[in-house]
């Protein structure tokens, strides 16, 4: 009520005159935002142009994102038109596996988390829940660049190699196995390793949702007959529900940021069949062998922004749909 | 949704109705056989969890060159760490590591407690525009290879500016502090501004004072991305020289660089020692702090 009384009153000039040493405190955060988000937008021109290092940029219209897409004109011939479709390959396979890795990623740490909450939740002793939390949460406080060297000592062929060694005198498999240079095993223990490091940490926010359940409703439950099983059914899933959907919609808005997870268990034997968007722009950019042309990178990277920022969208109003309030 | 309808189907009298008195206040018994296949399930997950880490230290610790699975190393000795320490270009990624998460978490708590800070002062003038201008970088960016342009006009690339600077500003954090600034009292700001304390002097005698805890949650999470960091070295300052301790990692392990045996260390002992030191720090202080470690995501899912 006060607010609103004040703001009536004081006319903008003074408002502001009252205020000027917060814009003063706000100039260094501004400057950083400017600096290291807003410019690089700038740059986003550069998608228009072919840009080969060294060279000055020249304008080619949308000329990259046709040979992005792999698009010719209708009186292209076969062979032109084939061609066009060799070199879009890399874009389509990259972009096919941003959206499936992240996907099968979240169901599967989702998934995983919420199995574990619920069954840490029925845990008697605190104290060996406060152990087992401690635990499950250490691995996401190691690096992508840690996580990955582990577990590439881990499957390495040789000596050191855990899991081939254990497999072996196990006798499931007789020749060791280089897992992380072949794509079908790569893209296996990609999800195995996500799931080792995330999903303990994913445990947080549906154990809170979890301790947030009126005991109450667990009393009642048993009052009326309901076993463990009944008792997770009808109180504890349906409780989970609304954070469950509202963990996808969060996540499903960021899956076009995927590129360190990838970037760091990549090797060359398997690089282009598991190039994600950001890791092709890299691969483009850096380490392309001839001299890059930046401009296509930069319209793989707008495609990536754009396509990440209608994600975002979507998944606002999606947001507001089910929970009553957005994302951003 | 069916379902979701018969929650609070329980508590109306109705419901009690039906249930027989046989099976009112069944006692929780510890013994149930549920609660020990429970308890094995997640001894289990937990030995997943640690059986790789374990692995790892073992093996640092281990100077035979053979390395099977051992609970112990065979030949125990320190020679690995020792070689982090003699190793001059072991020790610079080392040195630089804790260089830039110093200095990068000091600056990013400065940014984001002095940005909050501006943002709770409801009536200023422009503040929605201030904080949707912060907010649009996180729903929009201009991508790598701009950023990489830019910064390279600036003459930052490859240096350690870049590293520094850049992620000391993280607008999701910033919004983390402004929500916990917006739980203290207004009133007390106020009290502050007519005692005649300048913004400034309330920012750092009534804000910072009370929040530590949040100060403590939010300087942990710079400090592990600080330390952690790994990509924007790898596209912005890629030089051998600026390497930090994750940066040489991975060069180590994809076998482009390998360490020179020290004394009786030998390469895999020495690999092995230096992912336990890019771990060491923060596993020393995890158990400690772990509140503070978790606190951050909780600020963040109760309001955002």
């Amino acid at each position: 009520m006060q607010k609103t009384i004040a703001k009536e009153r004081k006319p903008l000039g003074p408002r502001i005159k009252k205020y000027w040493q917060f814009y003063l405190l706000f100039i260094p955060v501004l400057a950083f935002v400017i600096v290291f988000h807003y410019m690089p937008m700038y740059g986003i021109v550069y998608g228009f142009t072919e840009y080969k290092v060294g060279q000055s940029p020249i304008w080619v219209g949308l000329d990259q994102f046709k040979k992005l897409f792999g698009i010719v004109a209708a009186d292209a011939t076969p062979i032109q038109k084939q061609l066009a479709a060799l070199k879009a390959q890399p874009f389509w396979t990259a972009f096919g596996n941003t959206i499936v890795f992240s996907v099968i990623k979240l169901l599967l740490n989702t998934g995983f988390a919420v199995l574990i909450s619920i069954f840490l939740n029925e845990m008697i002793s605190t104290k060996f829940k406060k152990i087992t939390q401690t635990i499950i949460y250490l691995p996401h406080f190691m690096s992508w660049v840690v996580t990955s060297s582990v577990f590439t000592l881990l499957l390495a062929v040789g000596q050191s190699g855990l899991v081939n060694n254990t497999l072996k005198s196990l006798g499931l498999i007789n020749e060791s196995v280089n897992y992380l240079a072949q794509p079908g095993t790569w893209k296996i223990w990609y999800y195995i390793i996500n799931v080792w490091r995330e999903t303990g940490w994913q445990t947080i926010i549906f154990m809170a949702t979890l301790t947030g359940i009126d005991p109450g409703l667990y009393e009642a439950a048993s009052m009326d007959g309901a076993g463990r099983v009944k008792k997770i059914q009808y109180v504890t899933l349906p409780a989970l529900g609304n954070t469950i959907i509202t963990v996808l919609i969060l996540n499903l808005a960021k899956i076009m940021n995927l590129f360190e997870s990838v970037f760091v268990l990549q090797n060359d034997a398997v690089r282009n069949a598991t190039n994600v968007l950001q890791t092709l722009v890299y691969y483009e950019a850096f380490n392309s062998g001839a001299v890059p042309d930046l401009g296509y990178s930069v319209a793989i990277g707008l495609f990536r922004s754009m396509v990440g920022l209608l994600l975002m969208l979507v998944c606002n109003i999606a947001s507001k749909k089910v929970r009553g309030r957005g994302i951003m | 949704m069916a379902k979701k309808n018969n929650v609070p189907q329980y508590v109306t009298p109705s419901g009690k109705v039906v249930t027989g008195p046989s099976k009112l206040n069944k006692p929780k018994s510890p013994y149930e056989v549920f609660h020990f296949i429970n308890g094995l399930v997640f001894i289990i997950v937990c030995l997943i969890i640690l059986i790789p880490i374990w692995k790892i230290l073992v093996d640092s610790l281990d100077l035979t060159t053979g390395s099977g699975m051992r609970l112990f190393p065979e030949k125990f000795g320190f020679d690995g760490y020792v070689s982090i320490f003699t190793d001059k270009s072991l020790l610079l990624p080392l040195g630089i590591s804790f260089l830039t998460t110093l200095c990068g978490t000091f600056l990013g708590l400065t940014l984001s407690t002095i940005g909050a800070y501006v943002l709770i002062q409801w009536e200023m003038p422009g503040r929605t525009l201030l904080g949707n201008l912060l907010m649009f970088t996180m729903i929009f960016s201009g991508g790598t290879i701009p950023t990489y342009i830019i910064l390279n006009n600036l003459h930052l690339v490859n240096t350690l500016w870049v590293v520094i600077l850049m992620p000391a500003i993280n607008v999701y954090n910033l919004v983390l502090m402004r929500n916990f600034f917006e739980g203290i009292p207004a009133s007390l700001f106020e009290s502050a501004s007519l005692d005649g304390c300048t913004p400034w002097q309330t920012f750092y005698k009534i804000a910072l004072p009370l929040s530590k805890a949040a100060l403590a949650s939010i300087g942990l999470m710079f400090a592990v991305a600080y330390w952690n960091d790994y990509t924007n070295y790898r596209l912005y300052a890629s030089d051998r020289n600026l390497y930090n301790l994750q940066m040489k990692l991975r060069d180590m392990i994809s076998s482009s660089d390998q360490p020179s045996a020290v004394g009786s260390a030998t390469e895999n002992t020495i690999k092995n020692a230096v992912i336990i030191t890019a771990i060491l720090p923060f596993m020393i202080l995890y158990p400690f702090l772990q509140k503070y470690f978790v606190k951050g995501i909780n600020i963040g899912a109760v309001k955002e």
